[in-house]
C-alpha cells in the first residue's frame, strides 16, 4: 500500500528547473532517504510532496489524497528548514498548542522525551540553543503522531555527535510502522537511516535503490594519497569503487609516486593493504565523499552507458 | 512500482499514547490563550499597546478632567473616549498587520499550513487577542481618568462607549490583515505607522477637528476611523456635548455605521485577496 505517489513531478521557479520530472511511489512503513548535493531539487521536492508547492507538472497523491487536503494534514508532520516558531512561548506550551492542531496527539512529556528535550519543558524557545532549536523542530513534527513524516535536512546544524542523538531519537518513532522520507546530503546518514536511497541530482532521479548499492555506486570516502603502487593494484584492494589517477604539476610529489583519488566503502581496509605492503605513502587524506563531483561522475557514466547502448 | 491513486488509504496507526485532542471549542480556547501568553511576554507589545494610550491620556486628557459641558460631560470622559479609539486602532493595525507580517516573515504561517489547523482559527486567535487587549486599554485609561483625574462618568454611556471601542477592534482588524499580507514582511511596521498616525491625527483622537487646518476638517469625513470616532464619542455624551468638545455635528448614525461597516467589508476582502496572494507567492 502506497502511501506516497507521486508521476511526473516538475517544478520550475521562472528559468530555472528545481524539480525536473520525478516520479516516486514511497509504501507505508518505508524509511526512504532524498539523498543529494545542495541544491538538487531535495527541498522543493519535499515542499511539493507536501502541498506547500504547486507543481509546474505531475501529481502528487498522499494516502490518496491531494497533499493539501486536511484530512492529509492531520497525519503528516514536516521537519521544515527556516521555519521559526514564536520565540516568547515555552517549549511545552508550544508542543501543547501544535499537538491541539492534530486529530490525536501525543502527550507533550513523551514527545519532549521521544525528541531528547526532557527537562526543557519550561524554556522559552528564543532561549534554546541550536541544536535544541532542531530538537523543538522535531518534537513539532511528531507531536501529532503521524503516519508520514518529512524532515528536511534535519541534521544540517548538528554536529556529529548531535547527529547521532538525533537519529537515535527518529529509530524510537520507526517502531510503529511510520513511514519516514528525510533528505540529507550525507551518503552515510542515508546508508545507516533508510532502507531505500533515491538520489536526487539536477531535479531528477539519479538511482533509486537500497543503500547497498547505492554505496556500490558512490563510496562514502575519498582517499587522497600519493603512491608508489600502481594504480591497477590500488583498484583490487576490498571496499575500492573507483580510482583515478590525479594529474600532479613536475615536483609536487616525490620521484616515482603518483597522486590517486581513491573512493571506498572501506578507506581503513584501504590504508591498513598499503601500510601492510609497505608501499610508499605521502599526503594522505580522508575525507567524506563529495556527492555532488560524485554525482557528476555517475551521470557521466550514464550517459557513456546511453551512447554505448 | 508506480500505482495510481489508491481506492483505500493505507490505515492509521496510532501509537499507544496517543489521544484524540478533543474539540474545536478547546483548540481556540488553547490558540487564544498562546496568543495572550506570547503578547504579554514581550514588554514593547504591552507598551505600544496599552501603555501609550494611557501616557497620552495622561498628558492631553487629564488637564482637561474636571471641565463639565453644558450637557453634563466631562472634557475629560470625552479625551478618554478619543484617545481610546486611538488605542483601539493602533492595536488593530499593529498585532494585526505588524504581528501576522512578522509570522509571516519568519516562517511560523508556513510550519501552520503543514498542519490540519483552519486558518480562520489562527485569525480567531488575533481577534480574540485583540478584544482582550481592548479591555485592558480601557480599563488602565479609566484608572487614570477616575483616580487621578476624578472624571465621573455616567454608567450607562460609559458601557455602550466601551463596547463601541470593543467592536472597533474587530472592525479594523481587517486592515491590519490586508497590511500585514500585502506589505513586506519587514516593511509592515513602517508603513503601518505612516498610515495609522496621520490617520489618528486626522479623525480628532489626538485634537479636536476643529482645532486642525480646514482640508484636514473636511478630509475626516472620508476617513472611517473618523466616523468610528463620531460612533464613539456619541455613545458618551450627547450631541451638544460633542459638538462643544470640538468634533463636528454628528450625521445620522447609520452613516457612521456604514462607513465603519464599509471598511470592514473593503478591507476584509483585500485582506482575502491578500491572503490568497500569500498562499500563491509561498506555493510558486
Amino acid at each position: 500500500m502506497d502511501v506516497i505517489v507521486a508521476s511526473g513531478l516538475r517544478k520550475h521557479y521562472g528559468p530555472v528547473e528545481a524539480v525536473a520530472g520525478i516520479t516516486l511511489a514511497v509504501a507505508a512503513g518505508q524509511i526512504v532517504a532524498v539523498l543529494g548535493p545542495n541544491g538538487a531539487g531535495k527541498t522543493t521536492t519535499i515542499e511539493l510532496l507536501l502541498g506547500l508547492r504547486r507543481p509546474s507538472a505531475g501529481q502528487v497523491r498522499v494516502f490518496g489524497q491531494r497533499p493539501d487536503a486536511p484530512q492529509v494534514r492531520g497525519r503528516v508532520g514536516a521537519m521544515l528548514q527556516d521555519a521559526n516558531v514564536p520565540e516568547s512561548l515555552t517549549v511545552a506550551e508550544l508542543v501543547g498548542l501544535v499537538g491541539r492542531y492534530y486529530p490525536y496527539a501525543l502527550p507533550v512529556g513523551e514527545v519532549l522525551s521521544k525528541a531528547g528535550l526532557v527537562g526543557r519543558d519550561g524554556v522559552r524557545v528564543g532561549e534554546l540553543s541550536g541544536g535544541q532549536r532542531q530538537r523543538l523542530s522535531f518534537a513539532l513534527a511528531i507531536v501529532g503522531d503521524p503516519d508520514l513524516l518529512f524532515l528536511d535536512e534535519p541534521t544540517v546544524a548538528l554536529d556529529v555527535e548531535a547527529r547521532r542523538g538525533f537519529w537515535e531519537q527518529v529509530h524510537g518513532f520507526t517502531a510503529l510502522g511510520k513511514t519516514i522520507l528525510f533528505s540529507t546530503h550525507y551518503l552515510a546518514e542515508a546508508d545507516a537511516f533508510a532502507d531505500r536511497v533515491v538520489v536526487i541530482h539536477q531535479g531528477r532521479v539519479l538511482k533509486d535503490a537500497p543503500p547497498a548499492a547505492i554505496k556500490a555506486l558512490v563510496a562514502a570516502k575519498t582517499v587522497r594519497l600519493a603512491t608508489d603502487l600502481p594504480l591497477a593494484e590500488v583498484r583490487r584492494i576490498d571496499g575500492v569503487e573507483h580510482a583515478e589517477i590525479q594529474p600532479s604539476s613536475p615536483g609536487d610529489v616525490p620521484a616515482g609516486l603518483e597522486r590517486l583519488v581513491v573512493q571506498s566503502n572501506a578507506p581503513e581496509q584501504l590504508l591498513r593493504e598499503l601500510v601492510s605492503r609497505g608501499v610508499a605513502l605521502y599526503d594522505l587524506t580522508v575525507v567524506d565523499t563529495d556527492l555532488e563531483a560524485a554525482f557528476v561522475r555517475l551521470t557521466r557514466g550514464d550517459r557513456v552507458q546511453e551512447a554505448a547502448a | 512500482m508506480t500505482t495510481p491513486a489508491t481506492a483505500t488509504t493505507p490505515e492509521r496507526r496510532l501509537s499507544p499514547g496517543a489521544k484524540p485532542s478533543g474539540s474545536i471549542a478547546g483548540l481556540l480556547a488553547a490558540q487564544v490563550l498562546a496568543e495572550v501568553r506570547q503578547a504579554r511576554r514581550v514588554p514593547q507589545f504591552l507598551i505600544g499597546v496599552v501603555a501609550v494610550p494611557v501616557m497620552l491620556y495622561a498628558m492631553f486628557g487629564l488637564p482637561e478632567a474636571g471641565q463639565i459641558m453644558a450637557g453634563g460631560t466631562d472634557i475629560g470622559a470625552m479625551m478618554f473616549a478619543s484617545l481610546s479609539c486611538y488605542g483601539v486602532v493602533s492595536l488593530a493595525i499593529f498585532t494585526f498587520g505588524v504581528d501576522v507580517a512578522q509570522e509571516r516573515g519568519s516562517g511560523w504561517l508556513r510550519r501552520l499550513h503543514v498542519t490540519p489547523m483552519p486558518m480562520w482559527v489562527y485569525l480567531a486567535g488575533k481577534c480574540a487577542m485583540a478584544v482582550i487587549f481592548t479591555a485592558a486599554i480601557l480599563v488602565a485609561t479609566l484608572a487614570v481618568a477616575v483616580l487621578a483625574g476624578g472624571v465621573r462618568f455616567d454608567p450607562a454611556r460609559l458601557v455602550r462607549t466601551c463596547l463601541a471601542l470593543m467592536a472597533g477592534a474587530l472592525a479594523f482588524s481587517p486592515m491590519g490583515f490586508a497590511l500585514a499580507f500585502w506589505a513586506r514582511p519587514r516593511a509592515a511596521a513602517a508603513i503601518g505607522n505612516l498610515v495609522f498616525l496621520p490617520l489618528a491625527f486626522a479623525s480628532g483622537f489626538f485634537y479636536t477637528l476643529n482645532a486642525l487646518p480646514g482640508f484636514l476638517q473636511d478630509l475626516a469625513h472620508y476617513l472611517p476611523t473618523y466616523h468610528f470616532g463620531q460612533l464613539v464619542w456619541n455613545q458618551l455624551g450627547p450631541t451638544t456635548d460633542v459638538v462643544a468638545f470640538g468634533s463636528p455635528a454628528p450625521d445620522p448614525l447609520p452613516v457612521h455605521l456604514a462607513w465603519v461597516l464599509g471598511c470592514f467589508i473593503v478591507f476584509g476582502a483585500l485582506a482575502a485577496a491578500g491572503y490568497r496572494h500569500h498562499l500563491g507567492h509561498e506555493q510558486s
